[in-house]
């Protein structure tokens, strides 16, 4: 990192006091192993990105792109294959066992399946009362107080500590899961789709309070979604990322505006908006041909094989992620062509 | 319980009509009785479809299931639950054909390829041989229209079509529905959650809730100008994609009722912010609130000075 | 956020949306009392249970005299199931039997899942090498032929190293050390497919230590399971105590060992069958309630399976 060096996604100038380093993360999984040698999946594969004190940094992407996967390598629930991820001064990926543990205390994340991130068999008390009771921080009637205190804050009533998790819906029981996530104060919270189960109108609910939480808490996020909306409305900044990697990452409101990379473009085109006279003109990209298998990307730049502006340098050179603008990230040859 | 109760409405041919709601507002059920499909020990209590001069209501079985195979076709959420795993997607098309009884077998056999062309799977001559696993989820749901299509339905029911898929896929599934639609001039039911879509697709909405219809009316009119505030809350609390500047999401408290302990009165009144006193006790009617839009609210949203602010506290 | 306002108001229109209070076991249990064949075989249990209790401090006579009356006495008012060879009341052994079977029974099920629970969890929950040699010895015992080597198990601990005398226990360690791979394989299966779960992601997040993580998430979701596996594991053990006692290598005379019981009387069983018979019947009717109820469990604990 030396001061000469072409600024990358992890050492974006424009970002004053970034609480969270990640440098070339690479995270493979072995599949099953075949007559011939084993086979790869690249669910992430040299990644790079960084994220300011506070604010959210939406990470968005179609299904199978690796996005869940690096948000669970960042917070090391999944081991990486290489690379690093700084949070403050300590590389997550070389900390283990307790150590490991404690970093809990100040990186939280928020699941996914309100159904399935919470244990059938505890009660709503004794799941947000976890955390307190696995690092010690509150016991017996301290701990009640904070429980009830937290089940408050996320809008949840207090009375409710001794039902069990399928009693509550799915909205409630998202709730369950960020008041577990905010107990113990953490600084930064990785959020995995956890709006994209729920209804349209307790969606609202839920992204309201995040928004709430954050402001009252000074909450950094790291947003994970597939629907570019809801990324849209909740995210400062937004990285883009297609089979393994991070092809686009900027401000949020100049990505709309003019987007770099085509894949970016491609995925504005596509989400349609509640509003007739719009959706009448609005003419979606279509994408040539299907996502490549991760197990065998693409050569050169990944997104050539589908992307309406390929030329040849684009099958045989990979475009690193570098930054076009201030503070505006692409990696392509023709960044802002289509 | 009722989890539909006194809904009525039409499509035309060629019309695209969007039924939206959220999960448990009835409007998949709404769909599938159209069909006589109710899941057990469901049924129609009351009501009649009318489809041209047929009342589906009062067909014999035998009747119900010309009229399934031969006027309607319907697409599901997830296709996989619809194919099966160990056939071939061309075999599978053309038994699709062969069972609505409009072809020969031979005649089947030739019409594969083309109609999978037609719903764009490409390489269509090669991936008649493959098996649904071998199909991406957008390619199965393009083989499922393909045999829902095959018999040149008039109705087609799409429940939930895209929202398996990724918004790329849905893009360009909701481009084929639209174009199909055109050329065989059939009539569309689109069954989702999702308002956007809503707005790309369909000439009209009906809004469901609670099992009632709450408003019906031209899309665009709904859009621009909707009278319920259920519609008008919805339509607030998801965020768009163009959005410009960051607007907090108007959020509905609570939850939808459960069918079992359902409110008195207006079925939205524990959750609207616009409540009168007559909504706790008196359900409303459907009423026309604009020519060709009717709404079932006692107060609706073009009587209400500022929403905005009165909703946000 | 010791002095945090609520952001948001508390929703108390929840209250009203609430379902009644239903916790798993009590729906478990509302789905068994629905099975009639399981509730019959846990009136059976229960009936079982009762009588090895009373015969703890009652039974009609003591099980081991002999001559209450005449040998071969078939069933009267006196001895409603009659004398024995001996001369012994069936009825007074017929109840002491039932607390050998209780006491092999669970006795049994509570060893093998003592083995084959921490086995199981270790190795799916670390899987790696742990796995592999957990796994590798299950494999190993699966194929050993079990019953030869209970046999000798028997022998061993009780009559060459006189390590125990031969009783209850013996039969129960005989019995745990070569049927723990049922349990092991089922709890290694569960902890393999619960380390996954979202809930348990979220509990190492919380900051649980790795038998936190046993004990309290993937022991307790594992639980139904684990449970009609011990319950067929019991049948199972009293089969094998009765083949054993039949066999004469089981529980030493007198103990009223209903295996024992119907070999006693297998030589009189063209003048006096009840000898046989009373044995044999309570055998039968115990396997089968605790099968009843297992499959009754199995069921309940996973709505799935249900027909």
């Amino acid at each position: 990192m030396s001061a000469q060096a072409a600024p990358t996604a992890a050492t974006d100038p424009t970002l004053k006091s970034p609480i969270l380093r990640v440098e070339d993360l690479v995270k493979y999984f072995p599949t099953g192993s075949g007559l011939f040698g084993r086979s790869v999946v690249h669910a992430v594969d040299g990644v790079s990105l960084a994220i300011q004190a506070g604010e959210t940094l939406g990470l968005v992407g179609e299904s199978g792109c690796g996005k869940s996967t690096l948000g669970r390598v960042v917070v090391r629930l999944l081991p990486a294959t290489s690379g690093h991820v700084y949070f403050k001064d300590t590389d997550l990926t070389k900390v283990r066992g307790e150590k490991l543990r404690r970093t809990r205390q100040e990186i939280q994340m928020i699941f996914q399946d309100p159904y399935a991130s919470l244990n059938p068999r505890m009660t709503v008390g004794d799941i947000v009362a976890e955390p307190l009771r696995n690092f010690g921080v509150a016991r017996g009637r301290k701990a009640e107080q904070k429980v009830q205190e937290v089940m408050r804050v996320v809008g949840l009533n207090p009375n409710f500590v001794n039902r069990y998790p399928h009693e509550f819906s799915g909205g409630q029981r998202q709730r369950i899961g960020i008041a577990r996530a905010l107990v113990l104060n953490p600084t930064f919270i990785v959020a995995d789709e956890p709006v994209s189960a729920l209804d349209v109108s307790i969606q609202a609910q839920i992204v309201n309070l995040m928004e709430d939480l954050q402001e009252k808490f000074q909450l950094t996020f790291l947003f994970i979604a597939h629907d570019l909306s809801v990324v849209r409305h909740i995210s400062d900044r937004i990285a883009v990322m297609y089979l393994g990697k991070i092809v686009e990452i900027g401000p949020s409101a100049s990505i709309r505006d003019r987007p770099l990379h085509p894949y970016t473009k491609v995925l504005e085109s596509s989400v349609p908006v509640p509003d007739p006279d719009i959706e009448a003109t609005r003419k979606p990209i279509l994408l040539k041909g299907e996502i490549p298998s991760p197990v065998n990307p693409p050569s050169g730049c990944r997104f050539h094989t589908r992307c309406p502006i390929a030329q040849q340098i684009c099958t045989d050179v990979e475009p690193p992620l570098e930054m076009k603008e201030s503070g505006r990230f692409a990696a392509c040859h023709f960044a802002g062509q289509l | 319980m009722n989890a539909v109760d006194g809904v009525s409405f039409e499509v035309d041919r060629g019309e695209i009509v969007g039924i939206v709601g959220e999960s448990g507002s009835g409007k998949t059920m709404t769909a599938l009785s159209l069909l006589r499909l109710i899941p057990e020990p469901g049924k129609i209590t009351s009501g009649r479809i009318l489809y041209g001069e047929k009342d589906v209501a009062q067909m014999t079985d035998e009747e119900i299931r010309e009229f399934r195979g031969n006027e309607i076709a319907m697409i599901f959420q997830d296709p996989m639950t619809s194919l099966n795993p160990v056939l071939r997607i061309g075999f599978q098309v053309e038994e699709a054909m062969i069972a609505h009884q409009r072809f020969t077998n031979k005649q089947a056999k030739e019409r594969v390829v083309p109609m999978l062309q037609r719903v764009r799977i490409p390489a269509a001559k090669d991936r008649v041989r493959d098996y649904p696993h071998q199909f991406s989820g957008g390619m199965r749901q393009r083989a499922m229209i393909a045999m829902g299509v095959s018999n040149e339905p008039s109705l087609l029911i799409a429940d939930e079509p895209t929202t398996a898929l990724d918004v790329t896929v849905q893009a360009s599934i909701i481009e084929l529905i639209r174009d199909l639609s055109r050329e065989l001039r059939a009539a569309v039911i689109l069954i989702t959650h999702n308002m956007a879509l809503v707005a790309s697709l369909c000439n009209r909405v009906i809004v469901m809730y609670a099992g009632r219809v709450v408003e019906e009316g031209p899309t665009r009119a709904i859009f621009k100008n909707p009278q319920h505030p259920y519609t008008w809350s919805l339509l607030r609390s998801m965020p768009r994609v163009d959005e410009k500047e960051k607007e907090r999401l108007i959020s509905i408290k609570g939850l939808p009722p459960d069918l079992g302990k359902m409110p008195p009165g207006c079925k939205f009144h524990p959750r609207c912010k616009f409540r009168v006193d007559r909504c706790f006790t008196e359900e409303p009617p459907l009423a026309e609130v604009d020519p060709g839009q009717q709404a079932r609210c006692w107060v609706l949203m073009k009587n209400i000075p500022d929403p905005e602010a009165q909703a946000k506290t | 956020m010791a002095q945090a306002a609520p952001v948001i108001q508390p929703d108390l229109e929840l209250s009203y949306e609430m379902p009644e209070q239903v916790t798993l076991l009590s729906d478990a249990w509302r789905r068994l009392k629905r099975n009639r064949l399981a509730l019959v075989g846990a009136v059976i249990i229960g009936l079982l249970f009762v009588t090895a209790l009373i015969s703890i401090v009652w039974t009609p006579y003591p099980t081991w005299l002999q001559a209450v009356g005449p040998t071969y006495q078939p069933p009267s008012a006196a001895h409603p199931l009659g004398l024995d060879q001996a001369g012994r009341d069936i009825l007074s052994r017929i109840m002491g039997g039932a607390l050998i079977t209780v006491q092999v029974g669970v006795g049994s099920a509570i060893i093998v899942s003592l083995i084959g629970i921490p086995l199981g969890l270790l190795a799916g929950f670390y899987r790696g090498k742990v796995d592999t040699v957990i796994s590798f010895f299950i494999n190993i015992w699966y194929g050993i032929p079990d019953l030869l080597v209970a046999l000798i198990l028997v022998f061993v601990l009780s009559d060459a190293l006189h390590l125990i005398p031969r009783g209850v226990l013996v039969i129960v360690i005989a019995f745990s050390l070569t049927r723990w791979m049922d349990v092991a394989r089922l709890v290694r299966g569960q902890a393999l497919a619960l380390r996954e779960r979202e809930f348990v992601e979220a509990a190492r997040m919380s900051g649980a230590r790795d038998f936190a993580l046993l004990a309290r998430h993937i022991l307790p979701n594992a639980l139904g399971p684990i449970i009609v596996q011990a319950t067929f594991a019991i049948p199972a053990a009293v089969l094998f105590e009765a083949f054993l006692s039949f066999l004469g290598l089981g529980l030493p005379s007198p103990t009223p060992s209903w295996g024992a019981m119907a070999a006693d009387g297998y030589h009189g069983m063209d003048f006096a069958p009840h000898i046989v018979l009373a044995p044999t019947i309570a055998l039968s009717l115990t396997l089968m309630a605790f099968n009843w109820v297992g499959d009754g469990l199995r069921d309940a604990f996973d709505p799935r399976m249900r027909r």
